[in-house]
């Protein structure tokens, strides 16, 4: 079983990676050269990518921690009303595509976006979303969940006994905060920090939709590939290699920074909200409903221009299907096919990714940690990379498939193993191994006994992980974009079109089709399970 | 009358550390019999190879004569009680019960019957359809005890099943688990780190050490005569006291403990430095003159004092800075001395045990 998960790991994953740095490191007549990476770094066009994806990652960051950091602390601490509405819906962006996100600022403060004409009404010329600010407004909105996730959850780790013994040792209730809860929550901030930086600087389909000609690395490996003076696969497979490259790095420091470095209490007391002045009180649920209801706005404004009739990129506050109408009856095979390659994607991460999480966790080897390590390894390449090394790998024998459904479904399946993998293996760390054990000695075989105890009672955990596996499959687009092909287009491709083509009415009804979708499951999860869930995300 | 169970010269080995370093035992048909450790010292190995958990390298396992190593754990008939009672937490008392049964494809009124029979046993039958996050610590063994009989198993295994338990409820248990082993006459083995539990719960135990057999005997024997050092200091508290062999005349062996003589019990094959090994209890606080001519007399100051209830123990510093304790029963208050006094105190030669020195390291 380990060696088939290997020899799996071999075909979608080094096959691929070793064939983009192959073409990376190949001039035109064969030879072995770095020339593509002297190119890159030698022109500005290509070389100040780099620099824009660490601005922008940084920015992203920088923003994410300003807004999650007091909302985290604000949520955990101070009464509010509607708490358990807001925490809930506090991580919908999370789950909601970010080039929905940049999409609806563009409907808002685009060029003949909705806020934009209103002020030219009025004779004020402001000025337009586009470029950096816009990448970092829609990527801060959508990935500062991140932060709050992981800051709760370290506060709620917190029992009250620590700040109380601070307190008995005299110190003040400031600064027991500054001296006990925040260095405490440090680690917790900073991974949550790390998470979004690497998102960020990973993420594809808000600049490609929100930046115009402001380029960060993913979509130079894009424009690279698809290039209109025709496409050029070694400087793109460069840049791809560089892309993966920087994540690699990014992700190492995490590791190095944030490590195992994680403070958890057992027999948890934890501190129960306070009650602030009410002026106080007010200001911090004013600062949290602001926070929640800004980065709900894409999801609000591209579910009322669905309704709104339309011709092209102009819209009439008119109520009509006519979007709907459009949508299902053009595209309704691209809406079967993103239903149908996440779903199956999604079984065969599940699947796979409980056995391996059981191999690596109940097996303990050195086969199994090094297998655990290997399948670690798709959560630090970026869908573009993916995307690109496919094409790359599967485009020439032994194994063509581009142009097919498999390709799609193999990337969808191989990105998202290691969450399926990790989902597995946090639960299974959670069942005590005699539990199976002790059905094997009252009489039920080693196999129908991990089906009938241990798999059982991993259920719940597989289920959730299993529905945020699909929700993230199903609003793929960086992978999507290189991969798919006429028949086998999916929703994510279809809005991403409608919206270069500025046919916004149609782009409203498919992002808001998919939205719904994805919240659906999401909240029904949430609900079901209670918060336990999100942090699986 | 229970299954017999043979071990003989089980070998186990976790890279350099020897697990269990050639162990052999008979557990007779229906006995209560005990691995008693220290963690580490191979008795959990040793439950699990027979459960079928763990593969030896060497050496067989039979019960009635039968080849028990050579078959899957799920065919070896054996019921197992674990220490984190390893209740199945999505089934309700009843099924956890029935789980083996059906497993034995037993008829469902024959199940109902068993199983509810079982519970009535452990006084759990009114909490049949509780779940078992509903139930206490207590209730919990109780189920795991009752899933593990229901099968009526050849041979019941348990691994530490009352270390999770308050002090109380773990006396309590023990009595009650001892009362049901007999009314059923499985065989039973019992694997614990607390000699006080296995002394009070078992017909037989094993003292084991670094995956060795030290000792085979009845609790009683066991506790009087441990025939090592190790036993002797591992089983009950004990004074150690190494000291020079200086002769074996008529009136028994004498030690040197530097500055005074102890007398002991007699035991052949010792020469040179020894260990001198005496419970608390055997030593008593002496009145100024006292008849006993054999007895040893030594002196010493208080230390501190522990009161027990029953018994009081004091800490007792010797003249060479060696500290003692020593048990005195049904204690008086107007006889309790303070800390810093110095007091005499006597030991019979027949409560002190030599061991060579060389055992105890």
């Amino acid at each position: 079983m380990t060696w088939i998960a290997f020899a799996l790991l071999a075909v979608l994953l080094i096959l691929p990676l070793g064939r983009l740095l192959w073409a990376s490191l190949l001039d035109e007549g064969g030879g072995l050269t770095l020339v593509h990476y002297r190119d890159f770094l030698a022109y500005p066009y290509y070389a100040r990518t780099i620099g824009h994806s660490f601005l922008v990652s940084s920015l992203v960051t920088l923003a994410a921690l300003v807004v999650g950091v007091p909302v985290a602390f604000i949520l955990a601490r101070v009464h509010l009303p509607g708490k358990a509405v807001l925490t809930t819906l506090a991580i919908l962006p999370l789950v909601s595509p970010p080039f929905i996100g940049a999409y609806s600022w563009i409907l808002l403060f685009g060029r003949a976006g909705y806020i934009t004409s209103l002020f030219q009404t009025i004779g004020i010329t402001i000025p337009t979303v586009y470029g950096m600010h816009g990448i970092v407004l829609a990527l801060a909105l959508n990935l500062y969940p991140f932060v709050l996730l992981m800051v709760t959850g370290a506060l709620r780790a917190l029992d009250q006994s620590l700040e109380e013994a601070a307190q008995g040792l005299g110190s003040s209730p400031w600064r027991v905060f500054w001296t006990v809860t925040v260095p405490v929550t440090l680690p917790s901030i900073l991974g949550g920090a790390l998470l979004v930086f690497l998102t960020a600087f990973a993420e594809f389909g808000a600049p490609m939709i929100i930046g115009e000609g402001y380029q960060v690395l993913p979509t130079i490996v894009y424009s690279l590939f698809v290039n209109e003076m025709g496409s050029n696969p070694a400087m793109a497979s460069t840049a791809a290699t560089l892309l993966v490259l920087c994540t690699t790095g990014i992700l190492l420091v995490q590791y190095w920074a944030v490590g195992r470095r994680r403070y958890a209490m057992s027999q948890l007391r934890p501190i129960p909200p306070t009650r602030l002045r009410p002026t106080v009180q007010w200001f911090c649920a004013g600062f949290v409903y602001l926070v929640v209801g800004l980065s709900l706005i894409p999801a609000i404004v591209v579910a009322v221009t669905s309704f709104f009739e339309s011709r092209g990129p102009v819209l009439y506050p008119n109520f009509s299907l006519g979007n709907y109408r459009e949508v299902l009856f053009n595209v309704p095979r691209a809406i079967a096919n993103s239903f149908l390659l996440s779903s199956l994607s999604t079984v065969l991460d599940v699947l796979l990714g409980t056995l391996i999480a059981y191999l690596v966790v109940r097996r303990r080897s050195a086969t199994t940690a090094a297998l655990d390590s290997c399948v670690m390894v798709p959560y630090a390449i970026p869908g573009t990379v993916i995307g690109v090394a496919f094409i790359v790998a599967f485009n020439k024998p032994p194994l063509v498939l581009t142009g097919t459904f498999m390709i799609l479904l193999l990337a969808y399946f191989i990105r998202r193993l290691p969450y399926s993998v990790r989902a597995g293996s946090a639960i299974l760390h959670q069942i005590d191994p005699a539990v199976e054990e002790a059905s094997i000695s009252l009489g039920v075989s080693p196999l129908k006994s991990f089906a009938k105890v241990t798999a059982r009672l991993m259920l719940p955990g597989i289920v959730s992980g299993g529905i945020l596996t699909w929700v993230q499959t199903i609003t793929e687009i960086s992978a999507t974009i290189f991969l798919y092909f006429g028949a086998w287009s999916t929703i994510t491709v279809v809005i991403y079109r409608q919206v270069s083509s500025s046919n916004f009415g149609s782009a409203a009804a498919a992002s808001t089709l998919l939205l719904v979708a994805v919240f659906i499951p999401v909240l029904a999860v949430t609900w079901v399970m209670g918060e336990r869930a999100a942090t699986t995300v | 009358m229970g299954a017999i169970l043979q071990i003989e010269q089980l070998h186990k080995r976790y890279g350099d550390v020897a697990a269990l370093a050639g162990v052999s035992l008979t557990i007779q048909g229906g006995e209560f019999f005990t691995l008693l450790g220290p963690s580490g010292c191979g008795k959990t190995t040793l439950l699990r190879s027979v459960a079928g958990f763990l593969r030896p390298d060497g050496g067989q396992i039979l019960c009635d004569g039968e080849r028990l190593d050579r078959l899957p754990a799920h065919k070896r008939d054996i019921g197992m009680v674990f220490q984190n009672y390893a209740i199945f937490p999505h089934l309700t008392v009843f099924e956890n019960v029935a789980y083996g049964l059906r497993a034995r494809r037993v008829e469902p009124t024959e199940i109902r019957r068993r199983a509810m029979d079982t519970l009535r046993l452990v006084q759990m039958e009114a909490l049949a359809d509780r779940r078992p996050d509903q139930l206490s610590g207590g209730q919990q063994q109780r189920v795991a005890l009752a899933r593990a009989m229901a099968i009526r198993p050849r041979l019941l295994l348990m691994d530490e099943p009352l270390s999770n338990l308050d002090a109380k409820l773990r006396v309590e248990m023990r009595t009650e688990i001892r009362r049901l082993q007999r009314e059923l006459g499985i065989t039973t083995v019992y694997v614990t780190h607390d000699q006080e539990e296995a002394l009070a719960i078992s017909e037989r135990l094993a003292v084991m050490n670094a995956g060795r057999v030290e000792q085979v005997g009845f609790p009683w024997d066991v506790y009087q005569a441990p025939e090592s050092a190790f036993v002797a200091q591992f089983i009950g508290t004990s004074n150690a006291l190494a000291g020079r062999l200086i002769a074996t005349d008529d009136d028994g062996p004498r030690v040197d403990l530097g500055g005074w003589m102890l007398r002991a019990r007699r035991r052949d094959g010792l020469a040179g430095q020894v260990l001198a090994v005496f419970r608390p209890e055997a030593l008593s606080l002496a009145a100024e003159k006292s008849g006993d001519s054999d007895a040893t007399f030594g002196e010493a100051v208080v230390v501190s004092r522990e009161f027990l209830g029953a018994v009081l123990r004091y800490r007792l510093r010797l003249d060479d800075g060696r500290v003692i304790h020593l048990d005195e029963h049904k204690p008086v208050a107007a006889r309790l001395r303070k800390e810093g006094v110095r007091v005499r105190f006597m030991v019979r030669p027949d409560d002190v045990m030599l061991f060579p020195l060389e055992e105890s390291s």
